[in-house]
């Protein structure tokens, strides 16, 4: 058995077409590892009394894909022993109950990958350029991560 | 030096981006460089930042040399995930 072949990897992708778990699963998976841990961020149809039609997704693709890739180095800084990771974010449309983010990491044991996970998703919400906007029945409305540092959330 | 304008902030400019900025300028300075041409902008001078060569710089004293081929943009908060 050559471990050494299967070299840790990131797998980042920013598309408009579906996201798949199987997809992003099969990706991070190792033969010599133990556990995979994911998260879906999948569309709810309400807000604040508010039927939400669908999400909308806009991005600063190349600084997005910097920053996740700048996540991923933290991740296996602070789990060394993490594997494999996936981010895959979805932009444009994304229906109700449908994906908008999975991410998935694979490692020896499950501690490193869950705590990788909720690392990951909680500090893409802070940093990375990705902007999500709400549509309702008459209007819309730009979101704001309470994660973001410059928003202003007691206006 | 092109700026690009993203998600509110291209809503309330009208376009992705354009090029008009000084080389060397406080962050402060360049906002005010901006929303003189776009005023519609001010309202949300409080909940933006910028992205200079792709790292996030706060509106302030921070002095910025920009290159021609530099890429600013202005980051209103955001909502991935």
């Amino acid at each position: 058995m050559d471990e050494s072949a299967d070299m840790p990897k990131d797998f980042i992708k920013l598309k408009s077409e579906k996201l798949s778990v199987d997809e992003v699963s099969e990706i991070v998976i190792s033969p010599y590892y133990g556990a995979v841990s994911l998260f879906i961020g999948t569309t709810r149809n309400n807000f604040e009394g508010k039927k939400v039609i669908h999400l909308e997704y806009e991005a600063y693709t190349s600084m997005a894909e910097t920053k996740i890739k700048k996540i991923c180095r933290d991740v296996r800084q602070k789990w060394p022993s993490v594997k494999h990771i996936a981010v895959h974010h979805r932009l444009g449309v994304v229906p109700v109950t449908e994906a908008s983010v999975i991410i998935a990491v694979s490692s020896p044991h499950r501690a490193e990958s869950l705590e990788a996970v909720t690392y990951c998703i909680n500090t893409l919400k802070a940093s990375v350029p990705i902007w999500k906007k709400e549509i309702y029945e008459d209007e819309y409305s730009w979101k704001e991560n309470k994660e973001c540092f410059w928003a202003n959330s007691e206006k | 030096v092109a700026v690009q304008y993203f998600a509110r902030t291209r809503e309330l400019v009208g376009l992705c981006s354009e090029t008009s900025v000084p080389q060397q300028i406080t962050s402060l300075q360049l906002w005010e460089e901006i929303t003189k041409i776009h005023p519609r902008l001010v309202v949300i001078w409080d909940q933006v930042v910028f992205a200079v060569q792709q790292e996030y710089v706060l509106l302030g004293d921070q002095l910025l040399i920009l290159q021609p081929r530099d890429k600013v943009a202005i980051i209103p908060p955001i909502s991935g995930g």
